[in-house]
């Protein structure tokens, strides 16, 4: 999965209307509560076999720190 | 008294007969703009014809079970063709009898299709923000009186409704924080022609104020799509007259 394949597919895991970027801030999504972090943390296991914990999750800034551990560049 | 506008765009599955074009015509003669799903053209023609506001009814021709993975793209098609949508009433099923030693997977699978798996991913769809209202968006499902109740023949029948009954339970702890409902309306035998084909199941059964009438369950459906339902949601509402 390259960069842009990645945006679009967190654009679903979000629910979002908004145009995902690498720069976006989590905390400023309306969509990022704790059921998206649910869905992020599927969707990571799901594809990248990354298993993260809530409290990981907790320490995410934006869309890139995502990508960052599913070591999409 | 339960009413609508028509910037309120409804999706209604099994719209061609039985309750699903009892809902339509319900929620059409309320005022919402309806978009009817169903598998022919021509029944579903019929249903608009029956229409108080035609010009509000639009017809979608489409087997829902036919490919379950897509329907998610589906929805998202249709948003665009019509608008958000207000709420979904997801009326297809089929039912089957099938004992125990004729039970065959290929036929229990078809029915978990239709009867579980395509209401479960049509609510998907209406769960995704980006193809609704948001807020006040409602989803009803028809399940069936046969979720709580066990019958020879019936498992896969029974099973699959009882398995959509509580999954919309646990989808509506999903939904309620950002504010969309989801109910199921359980009805016993009611007078259409799934169960006419039938008439056995029609005449079984002791209805002591006679057999339910597509009314009785559109009235309710109406009611838990409207706002006036706005802190119902995760609920199993059962239409039978106590004859269970």
């Amino acid at each position: 999965m390259n960069k842009e394949e990645f945006l679009i597919q967190m654009q679903d895991v979000l629910q979002t209307e908004i145009e995902l970027k690498m720069e976006t801030v989590l905390d400023e999504l309306d969509e990022w509560d704790s059921l998206s972090m649910m869905a992020t943390m599927a969707f990571l296991d799901k594809n990248f076999g990354v298993k993260l914990k809530i409290a990981d999750i907790k320490t995410l800034v934006n869309i890139g720190d995502i990508a960052a551990k599913a070591g999409i560049q | 008294m339960v009413s609508f506008s028509a910037e309120q765009r409804f999706v209604v599955t099994g719209a061609s007969s039985g309750i699903g074009e009892g809902v339509a015509l319900l929620l059409n003669e309320l005022g919402a703009t309806v978009i009817g799903i169903g598998r022919n053209q021509e029944r579903l023609e019929g249903m608009r014809a029956k229409a108080k506001a035609p010009g509000n009814v639009f017809l979608e021709q489409k087997d829902l079970a036919e490919d379950i993975s897509g329907l998610h793209v589906y929805v998202k098609s249709l948003k665009e063709k019509y608008g958000k949508f207000s709420g979904m009433a997801y009326c297809a099923g089929i039912t089957l009898n099938q004992p125990l030693q004729l039970k065959d997977y290929e036929t229990s699978r078809r029915l978990f299709d239709i009867d579980y798996f395509a209401p479960m991913f049509m609510t998907k769809a209406f769960g995704d923000r980006r193809n609704t209202v948001g807020r006040g968006t409602s989803i009803v499902l028809i399940s069936s009186a046969a979720a709580n109740c066990s019958a020879r023949a019936m498992s896969d029948y029974c099973g699959a409704k009882a398995a959509l009954s509580h999954s919309a339970r646990c989808i509506a702890k999903e939904l309620a924080p950002h504010g969309i409902r989801i109910n199921c309306v359980l009805p016993a035998d009611i007078v259409t022609p799934m169960t006419l084909a039938d008439p056995d199941i029609l005449a079984s059964k002791n209805y002591p104020m006679g057999v339910g009438e597509v009314s009785d369950v559109a009235n309710l459906v109406a009611f838990l799509l409207s706002d006036k339902a706005k802190w119902i949601t995760g609920q199993n509402y059962v239409v039978d007259c106590a004859s269970f």
